[in-house]
């Protein structure tokens, strides 16, 4: 599989549909192409419950359920917990970065970003997981 | 009613059981009307109390909300326009950027259309005089062709990298739509403060909009979120590996 399985399943979420469609083009891009999107927290959960994802990328800063709320309730969930979360905010405050560090994310992006930073740290996290799979 | 009255009315009554009470020396009667007699003066006091305790709490409630205003004023006003500037040069930024990117495409495009069109030319005029060509003009063609498909290959690899570019400059709109909404939080939050001010002040009881939710701290502004904000990615990698991940 190489570390890369192109067929994984995306969850992106984030309150704003230009920043979902920025972000499914580029994972697109980058040859994913099963990707859904949820506008917050309160709808990804059930979806996350239901849908088998391999991914989930969320936004922090949205009405309803925040994204860090979102990665505590995923962390909480004994099917969901081993779920790679990458965080893709403008939140940029260093107190939150370390609380989305301690609540267990596995990447954390800032706004406005580059494909290549997105490309850099999604690989990132899947190799981490590879090497671990493979340990 | 004069003041005698008043007196006389209030305690007159009771002074006079007192006095009768003292004379024929019944002690009982007499205390029963001393406790009714001070009883009426606690009850003034507690009532004069009462009313002060209200002026107090309306004067600290109004003292609360003139505080608030005078933060509002002084440093969120100020602060929202610098926000409310900075929405203007990211989506003037992301103008100028989507419409550069345009600029530059066109032509790309116009180039192969031209160049498909004269080579489809070329290929119908050969044939047309089919016979009559030869192994140079057909070989002339050929590189033509090739010429034109190479190109064509660059230049389809340069569009799709614009378009690519054009999409990323729309993230704009996420961030300039989350500084809006806080800047609407703000105003909310000043109609419901001026609001409060009227009532406490008692003539009438506007109907008040509940300020919007604010979470989150959303996009750090230059100039106003300094300090504690990382301002670039690399800040943020270093701060994490610093954590282990």
């Amino acid at each position: 599989m190489g570390g890369v399985n192109k067929s994984m399943k995306f969850l992106v979420v984030d309150d704003f549909s230009t920043m979902r469609r920025i972000i499914k083009n580029l994972l697109h891009d980058l040859g994913y192409s099963d990707v859904t999107e949820a506008d917050d927290g309160t709808t990804a959960l059930p979806m996350l419950q239901q849908g088998e994802f391999d991914f989930l990328i969320t936004d922090w800063n949205m009405p309803g359920m925040q994204g860090l709320d979102l990665l505590k309730a995923v962390r909480a969930d004994a099917r969901l917990s081993g779920i790679p979360v990458l965080m893709l905010t403008a939140e940029s405050k260093r107190e939150q970065i370390v609380e989305a560090a301690q609540a267990g994310v596995n990447g954390y992006v800032i706004k406005p970003f580059t494909a290549t930073v997105l490309k850099d740290k999604i690989d990132k996290i899947l190799d981490a997981r590879s090497k671990a799979g493979a340990a | 009613m004069s003041d005698a009255d008043t007196l006389k009315s209030r305690y007159g009554e009771l002074v006079l059981s007192m006095s009768v009470a003292l004379e024929a020396g019944k002690d009982d009667a007499f205390g029963a009307a001393l406790d009714r007699i001070m009883h009426l003066r606690e009850k003034s006091v507690y009532a004069e109390l009462r009313r002060l305790t209200t002026h107090l709490h309306g004067a600290l409630e109004r003292f609360r909300l003139d505080s608030r205003l005078v933060d509002i004023a002084e440093r969120e006003v100020p602060g929202a326009r610098h926000r409310l500037d900075h929405v203007l040069k990211l989506t003037n930024g992301a103008a100028h950027r989507t419409m550069d990117l345009v600029e530059v495409s066109c032509p790309i495009a116009e180039r192969i259309s031209k160049s498909a069109s004269e080579l489809s030319g070329m290929w119908a005029q050969a044939r047309q005089r089919d016979r009559d060509a030869t192994l140079t003009d057909l070989r002339a063609m050929l590189e033509r062709t090739e010429e034109f498909l190479s190109a064509t290959r660059s230049d389809s690899d340069t569009l799709r990298t614009n378009l690519g570019q054009v999409l990323m400059a729309q993230d704009f709109q996420d961030l300039t739509g989350q500084i809006i909404r806080n800047v609407m939080s703000l105003v909310a939050e000043l109609e419901s403060t001026l609001g409060e001010l009227v009532r406490l002040a008692g003539d009438t009881d506007p109907t008040r909009a509940a300020p919007l939710a604010q979470r989150g701290h959303g996009p750090a502004v230059p100039g106003l979120d300094n300090g504690a904000v990382v301002s670039e990615q690399k800040d943020v990698d270093s701060l994490l590996s610093g954590l282990g991940l």
